[in-house]
């Protein structure tokens, strides 16, 4: 999945779908457009108890 | 007397998706059949063929080195191919018409680009060609 970032491509934070010819690399190494990574789970696990 | 004029008002152009409009100054949608001759001993007037397509856009925009602008939307497409959208009005972008078409050239490929290009109190601008790809029309 990719984020638009340049207003030239659409509303900024929106999901940009690329057609079948769209260069991506250009529009992400021009920072027009970045890549979404998974975020982490901000869930930290508690030590087990001692028993 | 003149038959009809058509001048250029509010053209739209898109290269790689990227809405380039306000910085566009000149388009030239270039539709070209290669010619090969098949003349031969029996005609008196030489005679041809069409050959392979070898279209071409050329443009010119003002050069901007600001996030987002000219040179960030097209530095990177040296030496690849996109997409070049260019129509005779904006709303022909979305909705073309017979009397307001879309051109858009598929596979164009970008050989080359100046990134500098300056002289002494003028704005910069930047002419680019971008070749060869299957050229469609859009009237509706």
């Amino acid at each position: 999945m990719y984020t638009i970032i340049s207003p030239r491509l659409g509303t900024p934070g929106e999901q940009f779908i690329p057609t079948d010819g769209t260069n991506i690399v250009a529009l992400l190494e021009g920072g027009l457009i970045s890549t979404d990574t998974p975020k982490k789970s901000s869930k930290v696990k508690s030590e087990p108890k001692e028993q | 007397m003149a038959v009809s004029a058509t001048y250029l008002s509010n053209p739209a152009i898109k290269i790689n998706g990227i809405d380039l409009t306000n910085q566009a100054t000149n388009a030239v949608v270039n539709y070209v059949a290669e010619q090969l001759e098949n003349t031969t001993f029996s005609n008196t007037s030489r005679t041809f063929t069409s050959g392979l397509f070898s279209n071409t856009i050329t443009v010119t925009l003002y050069q901007s080195y600001a996030v987002g602008e000219t040179e960030a939307s097209i530095y990177n497409l040296v030496g690849s191919t996109c997409d070049v959208i260019v129509a005779t009005t904006t709303a022909a972008l979305t909705t073309p018409t017979a009397t307001a078409p879309k051109y858009e050239l598929v596979g164009a490929y970008l050989s080359s680009h100046t990134p500098i290009n300056s002289s002494l109190g003028e704005l910069s601008t930047i002419d680019l060609t971008f070749s060869g790809g299957v050229l469609t029309k859009s009237v509706a």
